[in-house]
């Protein structure tokens, strides 16, 4: 039935001045890994980004879609790529929060775990995000992988993300007042032990996943799967050989898009090995290090970023309080933001993806830049965007992600509708 | 005209992200009496995934062609037997 419904153009391995222009960036990316030879952890978080930009583009990973497409398509394809990464994250943060933390008191959470504070400024924070994303065209991950493939509506994005950040530090005092300040960690391995807790987990992975079949089902039939399998493996071609063989492998990992799942688990394996020898994966702490670095000079003439305060209790990857700013907001954990940027452009010209992409119309960088406000605003508040407070929070066996989750499901549904109206 | 004598319309997405690539694909769809061939014309890698997604739902045959350096041709025509379960 497939072959008839569509022809795909065979990926075929060329040299052509793109592959060529990766190449080069790839041994660009070798060329820095080996200057930073007296900072490991800088490598360490350099290559790190690189694996997680490649991935990204490869699956055409994205969270802003997957929640998304849930309403505006009744489709679930993304978001199982998704629960797919979370699953496999799961038992493998268990074990890193158990080597971190093996005896289990009240209070005492395994450092860098994203464990964060849980009120309701974690829902509206999930809200606004997730309005903000729909309207960006991708979330902070995806704003960070689609600069690497040429899209300049998402620098404008980035630089609404910014304007978040301020916006949100000289709104803190109130979130603080109203709801962070008397906001409970719920963290399940504290209750439940690290098995119960990890089952729990997984157990609601589970259940979501049986209310994104009916969901699915209750939209249209699974029909929409055969258009995906089409586009994500093409007419595969018969191998012949070993030669033949290794080519195919190769065309799978360089030139074809991955299918979701398998890049969503690989995301899982990618962020849990980051947390054994780091932190789990998150943008927003570098970047907000970043929009702190930016205002220092404004605020000499303007007013001072007022700092995030309270934040030195409450533990997580994406807590930007924890760390002290540097002179140029240039902390190892840049490395990781900078590398996804990087990672992804080197995937993208090796596939021949890469293109400096204008929108025509003009109004798109508006919509860009206001939605990576209202992306920039929500993550901040709730500590972490869909990586910190979601992909990387649920595993961490705490209560934020869920809750976070549902906020970004609601500001998808609003998002959606939005999207609609706009066109 | 086209070859097939099929009415031919051409989509320009370029420059477009998602969901607009897809949205406006299925728009032209929705609205085609059935007897137009329809080109889209896209530059966004992930509307070769959502657009034949969508056109196979709604009952379209697909072919993508490349036509440069990541710009990409989508055709679609009308099925000729609607596919089983298809909201057709």
């Amino acid at each position: 039935m497939m072959d008839k419904v569509a022809t795909v153009p065979q990926r075929k391995i060329r040299l052509t001045g793109q592959a060529l222009l990766g190449g080069l960036a790839l041994a660009g990316a070798g060329a820095v890994f080996l200057l930073l030879g007296h900072y490991p952890q800088w490598q360490l978080l350099w290559v790190f980004g690189l694996l997680f930009g490649f991935i990204l583009q490869r699956g055409r990973f994205c969270f802003a879609s997957a929640f998304r497409d849930l309403f505006l398509m009744g489709e679930a394809r993304v978001m199982r790529g998704i629960l797919a990464g979370l699953a496999v994250a799961t038992p493998l943060f268990t074990i890193a929060m158990y080597l971190r933390t093996p005896t289990l008191l009240p209070g005492n959470y395994p450092p860098g775990a994203n464990i964060l504070p849980l009120g309701f400024h974690t829902a509206v924070a999930g809200v606004l995000f997730a309005i903000g994303m729909s309207m960006a065209g991708g979330c902070i991950s995806g704003t960070l992988y689609r600069i690497g493939e040429g899209y300049t509506a998402s620098i404008a994005a980035l630089a609404g993300v910014m304007l978040g950040f301020v916006l949100l530090a000289f709104t803190w005092g109130f979130w603080w007042q109203v709801s962070v300040a008397h906001s409970p960690l719920v963290w399940f391995p504290e209750h439940l032990g690290y098995s119960g807790g990890m089952l729990l987990t997984l157990a609601l992975i589970g259940l979501a996943f049986l209310g994104l079949v009916w969901w699915e089902h209750r939209h249209r039939p699974r029909l929409s799967w055969a258009g995906a399998a089409i586009a994500e493996g093409g007419n595969a071609p018969v191998s012949h050989g070993v030669r033949g063989e290794m080519r195919l492998l190769l065309e799978k990992v360089f030139l074809r898009p991955w299918p979701v799942m398998v890049a969503g688990a690989a995301l899982g394996v990618l962020n849990a090995a980051l947390f054994l020898v780091h932190h789990p994966w998150g943008v927003t702490g570098p970047l907000y290090q970043w929009m702190e670095a930016l205002w220092r000079p404004l605020g000499v003439y303007l007013v001072p970023l007022p700092p995030l305060m309270g934040l030195d209790q409450f533990g997580g990857a994406c807590n930007p309080a924890l760390k002290p700013p540097t002179a140029f907001g240039l902390t190892h954990d840049a490395m990781l933001v900078l590398g996804m940027v990087a990672g992804s452009f080197i995937s993208a010209a090796l596939a021949g993806e890469f293109r400096v992409r204008v929108p025509r119309q003009r109004r798109r960088y508006l919509q860009s830049f206001g939605g990576g406000v209202l992306m920039g605003y929500g993550a901040a508040l709730a500590l972490g965007c869909t990586l910190g407070a979601f992909f990387s929070a649920i595993p961490s066996l705490a209560l934020n992600g869920w809750l976070f989750a549902l906020g970004l499901l609601g500001g998808s549904f609003l998002g959606a509708s939005l999207l609609r109206r706009l066109g | 005209m086209t070859t097939t004598g099929k009415k031919l319309v051409r989509l320009d997405v370029r420059g477009e992200v998602c969901p607009y690539p897809m949205l406006k694909a299925s728009e032209a769809m929705k609205k085609a009496k059935g007897d137009e061939v329809i080109e889209v014309l896209t530059d966004h890698p992930p509307a070769l995934l959502t657009i034949p997604n969508e056109a196979v739902k709604l009952g379209w045959d697909v072919s993508i062609q490349r036509t440069a350096s990541a710009e990409w041709k989508i055709t679609l025509t009308k099925s000729q037997t609607p596919e089983e379960g298809g909201k057709v």
